[in-house]
């Protein structure tokens, strides 16, 4: 237990264990997967043809923007070629599918259908949507198990989108609810502020959408404020989600030998 | 001493494993802490009926797979399972098995004693549980664990005496 709690020197058993477990999860969801298609498979016709239509017109309009990224991407690379810059590398991503959430009351983890087969290792970054979902806690080479950002034993920073101060938004264990940490009384805050990713730490991407404030709260004789925030991603809805292959984030000019930075553990206590 | 035997083989592992499998049943969130605790009662039932069929070491790699499969910290349950499993055989001998009430006070006793230390666990390593919520299991457990009682029976069959 020590060991467990100390280190990652028990990793392997614990990979060994559940890939063990691994055929009597995927037994047990197998029922509501079933159910599930069987359900999706009879939906009616006009809505498919509807959603099927939305979504070529969405396909029209994102080809035009690809169009205006693409224009971006070149003349950016052109810059960088004479700044004599590396050049940015694209973030790779991938989608993977919810297989089943923890059993745990007391933990909030999911586990997806992609392992270190597809290249997926620990401490990597998942959204859901634009928003960001959680981190890669462990894997095995057929899945892996996702921390969400609700989980009590995580934290992300975040940044005020309209103020631009940073806090730590801490998970609750509850759902979709979390917790923005040292707040101090001064600083100005308002329900209704939408916090995004600050990127420091340099494991979450920044920018991305987290949470947006619900309720500020403040006890006269506390040295911080109290605010809930509700996360933007849903995390009772979400059935894919996007794991991404971190690039190279900062704006900063990377030389070829620092290039292969490690991401420290933040996020993780 | 035991006048009841195995059905067949391999009847303490499915048992085992159907309680795995109810264990990990998705549920409605607002369920979940309402969720018995089936392996320990799987645990307490072969220990109570079975003392000589039943091994620590199966208690403590069946609580090895559910903290794989929970990202509990590794042990944390396999001991648990032990202290079940141990504390069941110890009292067995001082009870009347078949009695409700001493299986009742048996399950008391034992699952108490397992989720204080799941409990104390969980708060050295940094994330105790808030609230008395942690506590419901032991309700359901023992409201359901009659009629689990009596499903586990179809596992093993008693002896005839000879004529």
């Amino acid at each position: 237990m020590v060991l467990d709690y100390r280190g990652s020197r028990v990793l392997p058993l614990r990979t060994a264990l559940k890939v063990m477990v691994y055929p009597l999860e995927y037994m047990v969801d197998l029922p509501y997967r079933i159910t599930n298609s069987t359900k999706e498979f009879f939906t009616e016709h006009q809505r498919l043809s509807s959603d099927n239509r939305e979504l070529r017109t969405l396909v029209g309009v994102y080809a035009a923007r690809d169009q205006k990224y693409h224009s971006i991407a070149r003349e950016n690379e052109r810059l960088r070629l004479q700044l004599s810059a590396t050049p940015a590398v694209r973030e790779k991503f991938t989608l993977a599918e919810i297989l089943f959430v923890s059993a745990n009351p007391f933990s909030r983890t999911v586990v997806i259908n992609k392992g270190t087969n597809e290249g997926i290792f620990v401490g990597q970054v998942a959204l859901a949507g634009n928003n960001i979902y959680g981190q890669v806690e462990s894997v095995t080479p057929d899945s892996a198990m996702i921390i969400q950002l609700t989980d009590v034993r995580h934290d992300i920073h975040v940044r005020n989108t309209r103020t631009g101060l940073g806090a730590l938004a801490s998970g609750t264990g509850k759902f979709n609810l979390l917790e923005l940490k040292h707040v101090e009384t001064s600083m100005d805050i308002q329900t209704g502020d939408v916090f995004v990713s600050s990127g420091l730490g340099q494991l979450f991407p920044p920018d991305f959408p987290v949470a947006v404030v619900t309720n500020v709260t403040y006890n006269p004789g506390d040295s911080f404020m109290r605010v809930k925030a509700k996360s933007l991603a849903d995390f009772t809805k979400t059935r894919e989600i996007l794991m991404i292959w971190r690039a190279d984030y900062s704006s900063k000019q990377v030389m070829p030998e620092d290039d292969d930075e490690v991401a420290s553990p933040e996020g993780k206590q | 001493m035991e006048n009841v035997f195995l059905r067949f083989t391999g009847a303490i592992i499915l048992s085992l494993i159907i309680a795995f499998a109810l264990s990990i049943l998705p549920m409605r969130e607002s369920w979940l802490l309402w969720r018995p605790e089936w392996i320990a009662l799987t645990l307490i039932h072969w220990a109570l009926y079975l003392p000589k069929k039943s091994s620590l070491v199966l208690a403590w790699f069946v609580g090895l797979l559910v903290d794989a499969i929970h990202g509990s910290i590794l042990g944390q349950h396999a001991f648990g399972y032990i202290i079940v499993m141990l504390m069941t055989l110890r009292i067995r001998s001082r009870i009347l098995v078949d009695s409700f009430f001493h299986q009742l006070f048996v399950l008391f006793v034992v699952l108490g004693t397992y989720l204080l230390i799941n409990l104390w666990i969980l708060g050295v390593t940094g994330n105790s549980p808030a609230g008395w919520g942690y506590w419901l299991t032991v309700a359901t457990s023992i409201i359901i664990w009659p009629i689990y009682n009596y499903f586990l029976k179809f596992f093993h069959a008693k002896k005839k005496p000879f004529q």
